[in-house]
């Protein structure tokens, strides 16, 4: 199963209800955090990623076990895009032909959904916790959605002394190579 | 994009009711603002009374087995959940005064307007849907 922050179960629910349960489950997630959504209704797979699209939330993908879907939503932020202040950046052309380790800084679910044959999965909330995973003389090309949380990842690696750290940008988001699933 | 979604409810069966829920509750969970005008039939949907009791077309009573076994909401508790969302209900004054109806006929916490409340309200609004 993918790891989510939260769970709701919606099973059994015909529209519009999974809509409306989300609408209030989502509320008490902090941004950024990911609610997997058990239901089934068949329309909630549409419906979900419309709704997430249009409210400003990033719908990740939806698994079918069973006659159960769970549909993975990440919690959108409305805040302002941010200075990314790391200094040292690659494009997503130099990664491919790099030799480094691409270290994937999204949230588990992202990643399960589609990531860069061979990345590295530590979410930027386990980063501090699992830096010893890491090898202070390898290359590593940090890279998220967009370019955010991989900067302040590659700050908190620099400032542990990683030495050949890079922030990927832009970031997933408009990777248009090979996606590897984990699903 | 309008942030405003209008309905006018004009039709006072069962399926009719669905319909009009159904797309309010949708759409205030995607966060717009909505506004139901309730016209002649349509007040049967927000009556106390009849709410509980809508029927289906002619013919089609059929139905009442799928809607139970899809675990469909029933419609009074699709009213609660709308005006939970923030939906606000109108009903129509002259239908009312037609009809012999007074505001306290029907769920708490409506306002009833006139066809000027509602096209005030529904000018700027996208989309307008009417069942």
């Amino acid at each position: 199963m993918i790891q989510a922050n939260h769970q709701l179960d919606a099973k059994g629910l015909a529209c519009p209800m999974p809509i409306v349960k989300t609408k209030k489950a989502i509320t008490d997630l902090e941004d950024g955090q990911v609610l997997e959504v058990q239901a089934t209704d068949k329309g909630s797979k549409a419906d979900l990623a419309a709704w997430a699209s249009t409210v400003g939330h990033q719908y990740l993908g939806t698994l079918e076990e069973g006659d159960v879907l769970y549909h993975y939503i990440r919690k959108g932020s409305n805040e302002p895009e941010v200075e990314k202040t790391f200094e040292h950046t690659v494009s997503l052309d130099e990664i491919e032909s790099g030799d480094g380790l691409i270290l994937d800084v999204r949230e588990a679910a992202e990643y399960a959904f589609g990531h860069i044959q061979g990345a590295k999965s530590i979410p930027m909330g386990e980063l501090e916790s699992r830096l010893g995973e890491l090898d202070k003389e390898e290359e590593i090309y940090v890279i998220c959605r967009t370019g955010k949380r991989s900067d302040l990842a590659a700050q908190l690696l620099a400032n542990n002394g990683y030495k050949k750290v890079y922030n990927v940008l832009p970031g997933m988001n408009e990777w248009n190579g090979k996606i590897t699933k984990e699903i | 994009m309008s942030e405003k979604v209008a309905i006018i409810a004009a039709n006072g069966g069962m399926f009719d009711a669905y319909k009009v829920f159904n797309i309010a509750t949708a759409a205030a969970a995607s966060e717009k603002e909505v506004q139901i005008f309730f016209t002649f039939e349509g007040l049967n949907l927000i009556h106390k009374q009849a709410m509980h009791d809508l029927e289906m077309p002619a013919g089609k009573e059929h139905f009442a087995e799928g809607f139970e076994k899809a675990n469909v909401p029933t419609i009074p508790q699709l009213v609660e959940m709308a005006q939970e969302l923030g939906v606000k209900f109108i009903a129509c004054q002259m239908t009312m005064d037609v009809m012999g109806l007074t505001k306290e006929d029907f769920v708490d916490g409506i306002e009833v307007g006139g066809a000027v409340t509602f096209l005030e309200y529904a000018k700027d609004a996208s989309p307008t849907l009417t069942f």
